[in-house]
């Protein structure tokens, strides 16, 4: 679906969900995949947002970008509130109340996701509750400050693991989010990226569709926090599909398909180069991660095969 | 400033411009109607006759499709009367009777509470295409190329490139595929090649390869078309947008 960019663009709906007017970083890619996600939804959401860049820069009080309900939580339980209110319709519907059909959806940044949140979400993936948990992933504390988490990838260069004399940035691997929702057993679990509109909009909307607890993994590419150009936004978020750092896949009841597989990868150096953050390693830390991301694009390839 | 005028939909009170129809000023206010070939982004139709809505005015009422039927001053509309659901029903049962095996017609009229009759078409077995016409429009209206009609004459129309041929005008954009409500045109990409097809007809292309990275980006016809009406230079294409310094 990705090359349908070019005329399909003006068939997609143009009802904004969530509004222009907020207060993001020029050239932010999570405030593109959060009006994407909002696109593809419609109208009949309920949204619960943790706390990190999105919920800060669209919800300033007096103001609001959000066109739906929209509730904001701690860092850590989004994934809670959204449980509490898919129960609470549920019991009202027993109880005889005519409501109309509306998705529960839980937003959250990679911080509420990966660390903070963690917990909750695997919590309420058991309980087996009916909603959309979408992670917007920018690989760090933002919105404090560029904060390491447990998404940021080998070798970035955060404030509180920063590149120099002594150290060079962060020093494990990306936790694989994804992989760990699969292992749950929910019914569908999708990765994508602002990059690929189209892609994103139809697995949100899939997602959305399915009945059960169900993942979407966003990277949104953050300009600030990885020292990159405002306009390299849309750019970078397409190499590091292409390169096999970031691979788009569903996987559906445990089926892993690929969305997009390109029959020759990038090399890692053309997603690296660009960013600030990665602006100290060396060829042979390159190589490092050059190896590790073609061992792990085998590894999801064969899963793919197998089925 | 638009003129305004109020309209009573399902014993709401409602502000509506003037111009706009009674579907657009319903889903405006969450009030959901079923329609299959309506897109807010092309001219409406009117033809799936499942937006029929209930429209009382004058001391008589009357169902009219919500797509074509603008708002006035003081209408009332119902949207979920005996009329309109029984109208509904109707039609859902052609649309099954017509496509037995689709899964969004099935879908559909599951959510509706429609069972299919128990009458069975002879040649329309695999039938997905329900004839609204979106393609059609779309590649008029969005694409600018028309290269997707419907042929013969009633009884056995049927959606398709003209005469049943690949067509010359198609670009192999893809946007039929995008905009088709049951799935019935479909679109497959790989191995340097893109089909666009459906039950009754079928056409490949080329895809560009990058001159850079080697990775096939979109069709030949395509490029050519969007080159030619933005005025490229020749060659612009021969590197795909992430390999262009």
């Amino acid at each position: 679906m990705e090359a349908l960019g070019v005329y399909a663009p003006r068939l997609v709906s143009q009802r904004q969900g969530f509004a222009s007017g907020h207060r993001a970083c020029a050239g932010c890619g999570e405030a593109l995949a959060v009006s994407l996600v909002m696109k593809a939804l419609g109208r009949n959401v309920i949204i619960s947002m943790s706390t990190g860049c999105m919920e800060v820069v669209s919800t300033l009080f007096p103001h609001t970008a959000w066109t739906v309900p929209w509730i904001h939580t701690l860092f850590e339980n989004s994934a809670i509130v959204a449980s509490g209110i898919e129960a609470g319709l549920k019991a009202l519907r027993r109880k005889g109340a005519s409501l109309p059909q509306a998705k529960v959806v839980a937003m959250g940044g990679d911080g509420a996701t990966f660390d903070i949140g963690f917990g909750a979400i695997s919590g309420a993936f058991e309980r087996g509750h009916d909603f959309l948990y979408v992670c917007l992933d920018n690989e760090a504390y933002m919105n404090t400050g560029i904060q390491r988490s447990s998404a940021t990838p080998f070798g970035a260069s955060t404030t509180t693991q920063p590149a120099g004399k002594v150290g060079m940035g962060q020093l494990t691997w990306k936790k694989n989010m994804p992989a760990i929702a699969v292992a749950h057993g929910i019914p569908y679990v999708a990765t994508a990226s602002p990059s690929y509109p189209f892609d994103l909009i139809a697995k949100v909307k899939k997602a959305a569709e399915i009945e059960g607890p169900t993942y979407v993994h966003i990277l949104s590419v953050c300009p600030t926090g990885w020292r990159i150009p405002t306009d390299m936004t849309i750019r970078i978020g397409r190499l590091a599909v292409e390169s096999g750092i970031f691979p788009l896949y569903e996987v559906e009841k445990g089926k892993y398909t690929l969305s997009y597989d390109p029959p020759k990868l990038r090399p890692v150096e053309d997603y690296l180069k660009p960013q600030g953050r990665f602006r100290h390693l060396t060829p042979e830390l390159i190589d490092k991660i050059q190896q590790r991301v073609t061992a792990e694009y085998a590894a999801l390839r064969e899963k793919a095969a197998s089925g | 400033m638009d003129k305004k005028v109020t309209v009573n939909i399902d014993g709401r009170e409602l502000k509506a411009k003037e111009g706009q129809t009674i579907l657009e000023v319903a889903r405006e206010n969450g009030i959901p109607i079923p329609t299959l070939c309506y897109h807010e982004s092309i001219t409406p139709y009117g033809v799936c006759r499942l937006c029929k809505v209930e429209v009382f005015k004058g001391g008589r009422s009357r169902l009219v499709p919500s797509c074509l039927s603008p708002v006035e001053e003081g209408l009332k509309v119902v949207t979920d009367s005996p009329q309109v659901k029984d109208n509904r029903r109707m039609v859902m049962e052609s649309f099954l009777a017509r496509c037995p095996k689709n899964e969004v017609i099935r879908k559909l009229a599951a959510e509706m509470g429609v069972k299919p009759l128990p009458v069975k078409s002879k040649h329309l077995e695999d039938e997905d295409c329900i004839l609204c016409g979106l393609c059609a429009r779309a590649c008029e209206q969005i694409v600018g190329r028309s290269a997707i009609s419907p042929v013969n004459p009633r009884m056995k129309q049927e959606q398709a490139t003209l005469s049943l041929k690949p067509s010359a005008a198609c670009i192999g954009c893809g946007t039929c595929a995008y905009i088709c409500p049951t799935g019935a045109i479909k679109m497959k990409d790989g191995d340097g090649t893109r089909v666009v097809y459906a039950r009754n007809w079928k056409k490949e292309f080329k895809l560009k390869k990058c001159q850079v990275c080697g990775n096939y980006w979109a069709p030949e016809a395509q490029l050519e078309y969007i080159r030619k009406k933005v005025n490229l230079p020749r060659g612009f294409f021969d590197v795909c947008p992430n390999c262009r310094k």
